[in-house]
């Protein structure tokens, strides 16, 4: 019953859009205001009906629906079953869906832009809306119902019960997905030639609030990554992970780019470009994902027809836009005001760096495919290749961010130049010796002076503007700066916690003790927990700092009884400057074998990060 | 000129998706990757017969002969599936070398496997450490090679074989 | 006297060259440690999916390890050790790609780019007059 109500939410939506888009076209009529609004606020209105039929489907275990029947279990905890939801290939398309209406709707409240210009954009989204629509009725219906009558569903992989992965698809797709009405907006505005100064304020709210989110999405699935996956890394240049940073440094570029047109510098061809972009590589994204091309660690259920149905998906929305981009590419007459160095060539070298790292990310991702395809040989594009080209190509980008917040417009003159170059030589001596204590390692120098140039810059130019204004306008003078000491503590923090990691394995009785330099670990027992899905067997460990103890904890192995699948579950110590991470292995004659990492700065990633979404939060609220 | 600039995306955005739409249609499937050793010549390596230990044959004598070479286990499934259909291979093929490779073993394992299964092979042979399987790229039981007369790895298969593998994939390398 | 002094520098060589000795091997477990950690994190663990063999509790991922171990004592090089692993399990093995004709467009054309767009830059920079 619930699994009808929730197909004719899903069809009754699509052809609420259907009519939104077919209405356009008699938009003469005097009815057809009435009649577009209406279509679309039902079309948002049956697409939450079906969503949420889902869901509570899911809540009620109603096991005649065969994706909650393949994805969920009695047993699995509320949460769970709530967030299994999107858990799953049908249910996240669901979710897809929901969220692209909703930024349909949202929009439609916008009263900056002209109407014509608004309705088009509406157009376009109802447009897309109805491709990814069709993509999920014919191909990935949530809404099918079991010929047979089950008791039990099969349950769900235990690694994604995890709160962490139960609300990083939400914030990934709000991102990813809100790049649709990016792209809607760009095809609004090139088709009718309205790129004015008030469709630039509104696609670069919108931009920023969709990188936003899409960083807070990544972020949560680099967390959720070091503390589950046990080996104590975040970031692994996995494809589903390179297939999310694309849109989101296109993205950034986008925002960048955008800021330069404040200025009277228009770049009006080259933000639409990368508008159609970030929505591009979105969909590019999904498909690789999900057509099961590539092996990654975190795979979908995968199916070619599927894989192929998204493929056109990507040729007919990309294809399109990209020929609308050559036939009515706008043209900008005023020349760029590029010096060395003022702001506009400082963001143009952004743009250069980031685009070309985009660019590097795509080619390795798809190269394999192409070899394949040409000379019947596999091969594998991984961290050692991603790690010589996008880093090296960012170098410059990070250098030119640390001053480029304080940068003019206009000249080529950094006011207070003698502060800077004062920094500059306090920052290099800290640097150097900061390596020779750490035994030096070339891309540890590297990391750390840039890192702890671009924050001594940020904090620098921040005091400065603060004694030439008090806190007027505070966030407004200094939200970039702010931004760029995030992504300094990031920086910082990658460069310790990858090059100065360490990892040791050790054997350990209980009641024993192992020491290393001024700490000390022990194992004090060992219990088994029996929760409703899982057993639980976990080691409880001391830690020490000079015989007083710091903290205790736990890594433990688990067996899941419906899957039957067992997994170690690591313990993490927290502190500012460093994790201990500890994850137990197997069991020989009473010996435990452990492994313990020891990341240095770890924290500072996160910290880091949180600072840049603020500065976006500001930079999306503030007028 | 302009105009080139701004076609480049969009063919690279049609060049991507014909790469991609041959990779899915040609079928190929991700957690098998094509054979390293495909058209080279079958490595020289010793083979021990897993019947007698004091039997040791050259894979250089196989040649001239056409030879399916099968890597199994007693302790692998998916083997135990695809045993009976090299029964069938050997009727209808008689021209065919099969030989069985017993991978990682231990002790009579291998010999009491095949004398619950049946031995189709023509020749046995026993890798207890695994080193037959290095020299051929083996990372996953069961795999079959294929060898033409001329000692060159035309095929190799990933996984159990079934009737229809053979006849698509492996009878047109017979003839 | 004589003796015993004699017998004593003979006690501290003895002790010093055990010392040294001790030191090699534990240096060079060491130092093969680190090699096989090296050389094991960019090699793929083909039973895996998209692990490293330095990470993966695979059994295909120990049976490598131990042969990367085993080719280092007996004084192979780093590139002699890949380079026997990829002509058996093809070049899918190395999370590197290989330095090869087929592979010089992906290792080139990042730089290229970027080499072009910095003199395109400098280029747009030259028009433009400095006030």
């Amino acid at each position: 019953m619930i699994s009808l109500i929730g197909f004719i939410g899903l069809i009754m939506s699509f052809f609420c859009n259907v009519v939104v888009v077919t209405s356009y076209y008699f938009r003469i009529n005097k009815r057809f205001n009435q009649i577009f609004y209406l279509a679309l606020y039902c079309g948002l209105f049956f697409i939450c009906l079906s969503f949420f039929s889902l869901m509570f489907a899911y809540l009620s275990s109603d096991f005649s629906n065969f994706n909650v029947f393949q994805n969920s279990h009695s047993s699995k905890p509320l949460l769970y079953k709530i967030t299994g939801t999107w858990g799953n290939h049908e249910g996240s398309m669901l979710l897809w869906l929901l969220i692209m209406n909703i930024y349909n709707i949202v929009f439609s409240f916008n009263t900056t832009l002209e109407d014509i210009l608004k309705k088009l954009t509406i157009f376009f989204q109802s447009s897309l809306y109805l491709c990814f629509s069709l993509f999920v009725i014919l191909t990935s219906n949530p809404f099918l119902v079991n010929s047979i009558e089950v008791n039990e569903g099969l349950g769900l992989n235990p690694i994604l019960q995890d709160p962490a992965l139960a609300i990083h698809p939400p914030f990934l797709y709000i991102g990813y997905v809100g790049f649709s009405l990016i792209l809607s907006l760009a095809l609004a505005g090139t088709i009718s030639d309205k790129l004015d100064n008030l469709w630039i304020k509104v696609i670069k709210r919108w931009t920023m609030f969709c990188w936003l989110m899409l960083t807070g999405g990544i972020a949560l699935g680099s967390y959720w990554a070091y503390y589950e996956l046990g080996w104590g890394g975040w970031w692994f240049w996995d494809p589903v992970e390179n297939v999310s940073l694309m849109p989101w440094i296109a993205g950034l570029a986008l925002v960048h780019s955008l800021m330069i047109t404040q200025q009277e510098q228009l770049l009006k061809r080259w933000i639409v470009f990368l508008s159609i972009l970030c929505f591009s590589l979105s969909i590019l994204g999904t498909f690789l994902v999900r057509s099961g091309i590539l092996t990654s660690v975190h795979s979908f259920a995968t199916d070619a027809s599927r894989g192929i149905f998204i493929l056109i998906l990507f040729l007919t929305i990309t294809g399109f836009s990209f020929i609308v981009f050559i036939l009515k590419a706008p043209h900008s007459n005023k020349k760029l005001n590029l010096l060395f160095i003022n702001k506009t060539s400082a963001l143009i070298i952004n743009n250069i760096v980031m685009l070309i790292a985009c660019i590097t990310l795509l080619l390795g991702t798809i190269y394999p495919i192409i070899v394949e395809v040409l000379t019947n040989k596999r091969i594998s594009v991984g961290a050692p290749y991603y790690n010589s080209t996008v880093i090296p190509i960012l170098l410059p980008g990070f250098l030119i961010m640390s001053i480029a917040p304080m940068l003019s417009w206009q000249s080529n003159k950094l006011v207070k130049l003698k502060n800077y170059i004062y920094l500059l030589i306090v920052t290099g001596i800290s640097t150097v010796l900061i390596a020779y204590l750490t035994k030096f390692n070339i891309w540890a120098f590297i990391g750390t002076i840039l890192s702890l140039w671009i924050i001594a810059t940020s904090l620098l130019s921040i005091l400065h503007n603060c004694l030439k204004n008090k806190f007027n306008k505070f966030f407004i003078y200094n939200n970039a700066l702010i931004a760029h000491l995030g992504v300094g503590f990031v920086i910082l923090g990658i460069t310790f916690s990858s090059i100065f990691q360490t990892k040791n394995n050790f054997e350990i009785e209980t009641g024993e003790t192992i020491n290393a330099g001024e700490y000390s670990l022990r194992l004090n027992n060992l219990q088994m927990l029996e929760k409703n899905n899982f057993q639980e067997l976990q080691g409880v460990f001391l830690l020490y700092k000079k015989d007083k103890l710091l903290t205790s904890i736990k890594s433990s192995k688990r067996y899941y009884y419906v899957s039957k699948i067992i997994t170690t579950e690591a313990g993490i110590y927290h502190d500012w400057l460093k994790d201990f991470y500890l994850v137990l292995s197997d069991e020989k004659n009473n010996k435990w074998s452990i492994t313990i990492y020891h990341n240095p700065l770890v924290s500072f990633i996160w910290i880091g990060v949180i600072i840049m979404i603020f500065s976006g939060m500001v930079g999306v609220l503030k007028r | 000129m302009k105009k080139i600039f701004l076609s480049v995306p969009l063919i690279i955005v049609i060049l991507i998706t014909i790469f991609c739409l041959v990779f899915l249609l040609q079928n190929r499937d991700p957690t098998k990757p094509p054979s390293a050793l495909l058209n080279k010549n079958l490595p020289d390596f010793d083979i021990i017969n897993l019947f007698d230990n004091t039997n040791i044959i050259s894979s250089k004598n196989f040649k001239g002969n056409i030879m399916l070479i099968n890597f199994f286990a007693s302790w692998c499934s998916p083997c135990k599936i695809e045993h009976p259909l090299f029964f069938e291979i050997k009727k209808n093929y008689p021209s065919i070398i099969l030989i069985g490779i017993d991978y990682k073993d231990k002790g009579e394992e291998g010999i009491n496997y095949l004398k619950t299964m049946g031995n189709p092979y023509d020749y046995v042979g026993v890798d207890n450490k695994g080193s037959i399987g290095l020299e051929l790229g083996v990372f996953g039981l069961p795999e079959t090679f294929i060898v033409n007369s001329k000692g060159i790895i035309v095929h190799k298969h990933l996984g159990p074989i079934t009737k229809k593998i053979i006849t698509n994939e492996i009878i047109p390398f017979i003839q | 006297m004589k003796l015993y002094l004699l017998s004593n520098k003979l006690v501290l060589v003895i002790f010093y060259l055990s010392i040294l000795l001790f030191s090699t091997i534990a240096l060079s477990n060491e130092v093969i440690d680190y090699k096989v950690k090296k050389i094991t994190s960019g090699l793929r663990c083909m039973t895996c999916k998209n692990q490293t063999i330095y990470d993966s509790d695979a059994d295909f991922s120990k049976d490598i390890r131990k042969i990367v171990r085993q080719k280092l004592v007996n004084n192979h090089t780093e590139k002699e050790i890949i380079n026997f692993l990829v002509e058996r399990y093809g070049e899918y093995i190395a999370f590197t790609p290989q330095l090869n004709r087929r592979n010089i467009f992906l290792w080139i054309f990042p730089f290229l780019i970027f080499a072009l767009s910095f003199v395109f830059f400098i280029i747009h920079l030259k028009k433009n007059p400095t006030k």
